[in-house]
């Protein structure tokens, strides 16, 4: 659909999550509609509905999975939990906030479960994945490369702080972590991105590298 | 400085030997910047499209786990709960040109049909627009027939067949517009089976010299 993105991306100025952000436009009125034709399990609700978030939704998805396969069934146990809840949706928060907080909490704990099975199986082979080749920038496929590689416990708050806009108390619920935790993760992953992108460009500098830019 | 102080730096105000250093040090200077240049550009990633047949995927598992439902196109039209004898009343009317609406149907035909808008929306519209004015026509004929004590048995299959070729074209071409539409779709299929149902009636009359 080529309506205005639900999710415009947010400024660090703002600190506002991502999902927060959509501007006030008639369309709520609309959304409140849909969401309630949805929950009635309106094929079509559903279907607009998905077309409006999907890519918002597999974004998250994505860079907390750090693989294209998982990212799809995380992804699509996301639609299938927010689906499922929407009769239980009252409109407190915006749908977007509310739905990105579903695939933020299927994901994770989708990520707990694969790593409990592994932990059964043996370790996987290694292999860090690579984001998907849009027609990116450099700085793009860098960036989401070393989020790639970066510790789960280190991506999974630089994601939710600094891509997403949670705020240290937020990360905190969500991860079960205190906020002290999550800002002390995060300053530990902001400097290990750091090295993998100087690593990725393969032009490091001693101090100050402007290792992830082009 | 430390690489996680600097990375604190970046959300923090620094303390006032902090910004001592950093105004004395022009490598913890650079290193601050680019960190703050790399939060911002985690900032500003943009989304990420699901991969090809996602959708498909995910409403299989919606349906396994009956969590949707498609309203039957007629019966959501009201059409399903309307009398057997009103589609075909209907079709006589427009057949006949007996009534402003049913005039408008029938002055459109099929190629008129294939000219439906260029975009979904305009095609989705084409098809509500023709429902309505079937069902107004419907709603005409009744009026006809209570007014005369006419037989509401006694219809014209002929008329009817051709009132739902008309449906079909619209629908058809609003499919065209939009392949995936599961509503469109289920429309087109509910006007060809009962053009078809039409069609052989028409085969059973005895005025049926083609």
């Amino acid at each position: 659909m080529a309506s205005a993105n639900p999710f415009p991306s947010n400024h660090r100025d703002g600190r506002r999550h991502r999902s927060l952000c959509m501007s006030e436009t008639p369309r709520h009125d609309t959304e409140r509609e849909l969401i309630r034709f949805a929950a009635e399990g309106d094929a079509r609700a559903i279907r607009t509905l998905y077309d409006r978030y999907a890519p918002r939704v597999y974004a998250v998805v994505r860079r907390i999975a750090a693989d294209d396969d998982l990212a799809q069934d995380y992804a699509q146990e996301a639609w299938i939990r927010a689906i499922r809840a929407l009769p239980t949706f009252r409109g407190d928060a915006r749908f977007s906030t509310w739905l990105h907080r579903i695939a933020v909490n299927a994901a994770l704990q989708s990520l707990r479960k694969a790593e409990t099975r592994t932990r059964r199986e043996g370790p996987a082979p290694e292999d860090v994945p690579v984001a998907p080749a849009h027609a990116d920038s450099l700085l793009r496929k860098r960036l989401e490369r070393a989020l790639d590689g970066l510790p789960e416990g280190m991506r999974q708050v630089l994601i939710l702080h600094d891509v997403e806009g949670y705020t240290h108390d937020e990360i905190g619920d969500v991860l079960g972590v205190t906020s002290g935790t999550s800002k002390s993760q995060l300053f530990k992953a902001r400097a290990k991105m750091r090295e993998m992108l100087a690593s990725l460009s393969g032009s490091v500098k001693e101090h100050g590298a402007e290792a992830w830019s082009t | 400085m430390t690489t996680d102080t600097l990375a604190r730096l970046v959300d923090d105000e620094p303390q006032p030997q902090e910004r001592a250093h950093l105004e004395g040090c022009e490598a913890c200077a650079d290193e601050l910047s680019a960190l703050r240049d790399q939060t911002e550009a985690l900032s500003m990633l943009p989304e990420i499209m699901p991969p090809m047949g996602d959708w498909e995927v995910l409403e299989a598992r919606l349906r396994s786990d009956g969590l949707v439902r498609d309203p039957a196109p007629l019966s959501k039209l009201g059409l399903a709960r309307t009398p057997a004898w009103m589609p075909a009343a209907a079709a006589v009317v427009l057949f006949l040109g007996g009534g402003a609406a049913g005039a408008g149907l029938v002055s459109r035909g099929p190629a008129d049909a294939t000219r439906v808008g260029a975009t979904v929306e305009e095609a989705a519209a084409a098809v509500r627009d023709a429902e309505q004015r079937y069902v107004r026509a419907v709603s005409q004929y009744r009026s006809i027939l209570a007014a005369e004590g006419t037989d509401e048995t006694d219809v014209d299959p002929i008329s009817r067949y051709a009132a739902l070729e008309h449906l079909v074209s619209v629908s058809q071409a609003a499919v065209r517009q939009a392949p995936g539409d599961v509503f469109l779709n289920g429309f087109l299929a509910s006007a060809l089976a009962e053009r078809d149902a039409a069609a052989r009636m028409v085969s059973l009359t005895d005025d049926n010299w083609f």
